[in-house]
């Protein structure tokens, strides 16, 4: 099968909630990854909708973090991603409220929040250092995937220009945290 | 008895005045001047700042979301800076400083003081 770059953005997106595909065997979380291989011409509508649910879904795998993780650094990590994401979807609220536009959810917000809810039900289970590297290890993939959403598919999508502009100013904070996440892998490894 | 002054003299007198003057003056600091460093996109602009003791450095965070400006010595620490927040440092000590984003390590930035 042949994905063109949109489609293979919205895929990778949808995946990475449950981040099974790209994930090291020990720390692998089961749930399968829903693709959305035939993902229509996204409305700024849709891309607000699939904003609102990457950054809750980050929110909420933070608030898991902090619940499990003894880990100080892990916990400052998952309290960072709280704090931003939570911006970042403010800001998002704001715009389209402004803008008087409704998100409107799409294949690909479903299918992110139904992975998502499967690969906190794995993260669930796991305790201690199992956690850490499995909290981490995802976040990594998540941000990842992410980024490459925001590159290939949301930013080219987006026809509202106040909507790209602020997809263009969140590409930053998902860099440094891809960064930040990347280094606490290895740290969590050693 | 009271030595007749001469306009030679007073013209030395005056001259001395004069130089001690400029002595006093020239060991007086230059003004002290505001640095401003931007935090916007995750980035600290400029990455690099030369600044005088006595001079103030204002971080101001245009980012959506909240950053600090922390020494890696452990010399200041400005703790969270809001987002549309600004935090002012005045520089105590010469030296060069490097800190970074607590919250973001990737971010970078190096303060010179002299």
């Amino acid at each position: 099968m042949r994905f063109t770059g949109l489609s293979l953005a919205l895929l990778v997106l949808a995946g990475v909630a449950c981040a099974s595909g790209s994930m090291e065997n020990s720390d692998s979380i089961a749930a399968a990854p829903q693709s959305v291989q035939s993902a229509p011409q996204l409305t700024d509508a849709n891309i607000a909708a699939i904003v609102v649910a990457a950054n809750a879904i980050d929110i909420e795998n933070g608030e898991l973090a902090l619940e499990r993780s003894r880990t100080s650094d892990i916990r400052q990590f998952a309290q960072t991603m709280i704090t931003d994401h939570s911006g970042v979807n403010r800001a998002a609220v704001d715009l389209v409220t402004k803008l008087k536009v409704t998100p409107v959810d799409n294949s690909t917000s479903t299918g992110l929040v139904a992975s998502a809810n499967a690969t906190r039900a794995s993260l669930a289970q796991r305790s201690g250092a199992d956690f850490d590297r499995a909290y981490i290890a995802n976040e990594v993939d998540y941000h990842r995937a992410v980024l490459s959403a925001i590159d290939d598919a949301l930013i080219p999508g987006a026809r509202n220009g106040e909507l790209r502009a602020l997809l263009v100013s969140v590409r930053p904070a998902i860099a440094a945290h891809l960064q930040h996440a990347e280094s606490l892998k290895q740290q969590v490894a050693n | 008895m009271r030595t007749p002054r001469t306009p030679y003299a007073v013209a030395c007198g005056v001259a001395m005045l004069l130089l001690g003057a400029a002595v006093v003056m020239g060991a007086r600091r230059a003004p002290a001047r505001s640095h401003v460093v931007r935090i916007s996109g995750f980035q600290f602009v400029p990455p690099r700042i030369s600044a005088a003791v006595g001079d103030t450095v204002i971080w101001s965070n245009e980012d959506i979301v909240p950053h600090t400006a922390t020494a890696v010595t452990g010399a200041w620490d400005s703790g969270t800076i809001a987002a549309k927040g600004r935090w002012t440092l005045v520089v105590r000590a010469a030296g060069r400083v490097h800190y970074q984003c607590a919250l973001h390590p990737s971010m970078k930035a190096t303060v010179e003081a002299e």
